[in-house]
């Protein structure tokens, strides 16, 4: 039986056409100012590749590094390979169904996701939200963020070398978005929001296996934190690596964490009070010095935090129903209402257009990891390439948001 | 809903308004002309009663029969958000100045727009598309490109205009079917 | 009631019959008659295997890509002892290839760590570069943009290789089926062995798909000499 050849990849007649080339040309055409500007090679110079697929770029981000020797001269980071479309498919959606189609953008903290769109909707509306549901939301929210601060954690561990913390923190993570399965039903894309409300009133589940994390979470969440806090290599790694000054920040339009490492105390839920955050005594842990290591330590001050308004949200929660009765068929006046909301990694908010039918006009989300990889492109000239993918980690992108 | 502001922005911009301040719930409205952008902005930005140095959003909006630009702002100065709305931007030259000058950060905000309907930012350093790939030719947020929709040739054919297969046929003449009642 | 309106607009549609309950309900395929876009390869018109960046073409052309002689060692008739042990120690330490695209990824680290540690059947080695993986566990959206990449990683993978498609939009385009730029199932460029559904699937339905495929590798079922590569489903879906 004679074997069959198979086509060699070295065969020269598969070699695929420069102008076909795709994300393998060398050079490619140079359509703006900013691009001939970065590929414009000076002598030592050369351009390196970090695909899509690649173990620490947070999902499918593209970057590609100019490096002279093993310092990064420059880079340009192409999105796109998420891209989804569910601005269009949202306007082809009802309201009420929108909310479950726009979990998947930040899906690490995907119940911010829903919470600016539905306070969006609400206002145009004009639907008064029950305080027992305002209640549930802080208090769900407030678990998503540990959650997601919890997974930044790891992730940045991670691409720095250590493997025990993201061990540690999906293990955490884990246990919390065990807890917010017991009230929304899933796991990742809760779809727990609704335009009035919320889905459901708290369960008996729900409040055993929260009061049993709340009893030991202090201690655990600390312990964990512990593993990188006082680490000699992680410090030194992360101190002083891309620092950013107040005024950049604020020109890049830099929002949540990364803003207030940056010394700027901008926080959504003081600056611009939504849901019954008025009514909750919480701090905003601020950071002068804008490096790394300070975007790291004010996530985790944030955690704790975050319990602090977890825990008066059990003591404060009214009675009430937790659902503002709605018709089914949702037609608002023709209008626009913006609503944002302060996820994890920022600013995170809605613009919503409708015009008299039941399917918004426009649903314009914007999402604060598409601006900080614009940061990215700032800092990590001048670092050595293992430096590039700690300051993009610490910038914490969730690339399901950046590309919508 | 500050009315104080309302006046503030009414003084310090009077003739560059192209219709009245509105207010509804926590958010104040402007609208300007397309042209005006960079000084508005500039003014918002430096002028000390004013103080937006915080540029929320950078959106762009297809109205069915022209294109808008909405910047969303916040300040100390008052507990509104601000919404600048740079409107009646003509289908056909869609031009509007950038204002990256300003805020560095709006630059992908504006590929984006650019990417989505075409915009183009004059001043821009680097105006490519930022989501879709380079070989893509339109503009998908665009109110006449309509999605390859299964319910379109199902019988089920969707009762949403926007669905409707026969719509097409005809989209070279009247753009869009859906009114531009949200303007 | 659409049915009617719809109809009564255009009155060369055809109309479904009613069936019985119990039968068999053929897909409702309409061929698209009333409008044609300007680019006649838009919208998946243009033929999959004349796209040239996808190197799949090069293996329909000859119809060997079709085959798959490589994994058996050609002899796919009998399987001996040795194939035996060998399916074992394949099945036993299956090591996938990072490829998390995006929400299911989440869910496939989660599998990874230690809640539910798929460790355990030897999966944890999950390899950065595809010269050294054995799946290919497609988790989240496939874009059209990140369609030639992904494809170019299956093409770098050497034999034996299987995939997972996880998710439901790896599975049939899921929730963004009526999207511009979503490749609606990642049948329609690779080859799948074990379709593991779900928004995003729990980490033990991801094992239960991983165990799935090692029943399969043992067994020597699923990469069949006639399956084909490529594009699975009929042209009009």
């Amino acid at each position: 039986m004679t074997t069959p050849t198979r086509p060699s990849l070295d065969d020269p007649s598969l070699t695929i056409p420069v102008e076909h080339a795709g994300i393998f040309e060398p050079i490619p055409l140079a359509r703006t100012e900013r691009q001939r500007e970065f590929y414009d090679l000076r002598d030592g110079e050369m351009l390196l590749n970090m695909g899509p697929q690649h173990p620490s770029t947070h999902g499918v981000l593209r970057v590609v590094l100019k490096i002279s020797g093993e310092q990064v001269v420059d880079l340009d980071p192409v999105l796109g390979y998420l891209h989804r479309g569910v601005e269009k498919i949202a306007e082809n959606s009802d309201f009420h169904h929108i909310i479950s189609q726009l979990d998947p953008l930040e899906y690490v903290a995907s119940l911010f996701c829903e919470w600016s769109p539905v306070m969006s909707f609400e206002k145009l509306l004009d639907v008064q939200v029950p305080r027992r549901a305002e209640y549930i939301r802080v208090l769900t929210g407030e678990l998503n963020r540990i959650a997601s601060h919890m997974l930044f954690m790891g992730w940045y561990a991670l691409d720095l070398g250590g493997i025990t913390p993201i061990l540690w923190s999906f293990a955490e993570r884990d246990e919390i978005v065990e807890i917010l399965a017991a009230i929304t039903g899933a796991k990742l894309l809760f779809n727990y929001f609704r335009i009035g409300g919320v889905n459901g009133d708290l369960n008996h589940e729900f409040m055993s296996r929260l009061g049993d994390w709340m009893s030991r979470a202090g201690a655990q969440l600390e312990a964990g934190m512990g593993l990188l806090n006082e680490n000699e290599i992680f410090v030194r790694r992360a101190r002083g690596l891309g620092v950013l000054d107040r005024e950049t920040a604020l020109r890049m339009c830099a929002t949540g964490p990364n803003l207030r490492a940056s010394g700027v105390p901008f926080d959504i839920r003081r600056a611009h009070p939504y849901s019954v955050y008025p009514e909750l005594e919480f701090e905003i842990p601020t950071r002068r010095e804008g490096d790394s290591l300070a975007r790291y330590l004010l996530r985790m001050d944030e955690v704790r935090q975050s319990l602090r308004i977890i825990d008066q949200c059990l003591h404060q929660m009214p009675d009430g129903p937790v659902m503002a009765r709605l018709p089914r068929l949702l037609r608002p006046r023709p209008g626009r209402a913006y609503s944002a909301v302060e996820g994890p990694r920022g600013q995170y908010s809605c613009y919503a257009i409708s015009d008299g039918t039941d399917q918004p006009f426009r649903l314009r989300i914007h999402d604060p990891s598409f601006l900080h990889l614009q940061l990215v492109g700032l800092l990590m000239p001048g670092n050595l390439i293992a430096d590039t993918m700690a300051i993009m980690a610490s910038l914490d992108p969730v690339m399901g948001g950046v590309d919508k | 809903m500050d009315r104080a502001f309302r006046a503030l922005i009414e003084r310090t911009f009077g003739d560059d308004l192209t219709g009245p301040v509105r207010q509804r719930h926590d958010e104040t409205e402007m609208r300007i002309r397309p042209g005006d952008v960079p000084q508005v902005m500039r003014t918002l930005h430096d002028d000390p009663r004013l103080r937006f140095e915080y540029l929320g959003d950078l959106a762009g909006v297809d109205t069915g029969t022209d294109f808008q630009v909405v910047y969303h702002l916040w300040s100390v100065v008052t507990p509104d958000w601000l919404r600048v709305v740079a409107d009646g931007i003509p289908r056909d030259q869609p031009r509007i100045p950038s204002i990256t000058f300003l805020w560095k950060g709006a630059e992908w905000m504006e590929r984006e727009a650019y990417d989505m309907f075409g915009l183009v930012f004059e001043g821009n350093r680097d105006l490519r598309r930022i989501y879709l790939p380079d070989e893509f030719v339109s503009f998908p947020l665009r109110k006449d490109f309509h999605l390859p929709d299964d319910a379109s040739r199902s019988p089920g054919g969707g009762v949403r205009p926007m669905e409707d297969a026969a719509t097409p046929a005809d989209a070279a003449e009247t753009t869009v079917r859906r009114t531009a009642r949200a303007r | 009631m659409a049915l009617t309106e719809r109809s009564a607009r255009n009155p060369d549609l055809p109309v479904p019959a009613t069936t019985a309950d119990d039968a068999l309900v053929e897909a409702i395929v309409v061929p698209n008659v009333l409008w044609r876009p300007e680019d006649p390869a838009a919208y998946g018109g243009g033929a999959l295997e004349d796209d040239p960046r996808l190197e799949m073409r090069h293996y329909d052309e000859s119809g060997e890509g079709r085959r798959d002689d490589a994994r058996w060692g050609g002899l796919d008739i009998v399987p001996t002892k040795a194939d035996y042990v060998l399916d074992l120690i394949r099945m036993n330490s299956l090591w996938p290839l990072l490829s998390g695209l995006a929400c299911c990824a989440i869910e496939m680290m989660s599998t990874a760590t230690s809640r539910h540690d798929i460790d355990r059947w030897g999966m944890f080695p999950f390899r950065a570069s595809p010269r050294q993986a054995d799946v290919l566990i497609v988790a989240g959206t496939l874009t059209t943009k990140m369609a030639e990449p992904l494809v170019r990683l299956w093409a770098e993978m050497p034999e034996p290789k299987w995939c997972v498609a996880m998710g439901d939009c790896t599975c049939s385009g899921g929730r963004y089926k009526r999207s511009y730029s979503t490749v609606q199932g990642i049948d329609r460029v690779l080859p799948v062995d074990v379709y593991v559904p779900g928004c995003p699937p729990r980490p033990e339905g991801l094992i239960y798909g991983m165990m799935k495929l090692q029943q399969l590798v043992k067994e020597r079922r699923g990469h069949w000499p006639e399956r084909a590569i490529g594009p699975t489903v009929p042209d009009q879906v």
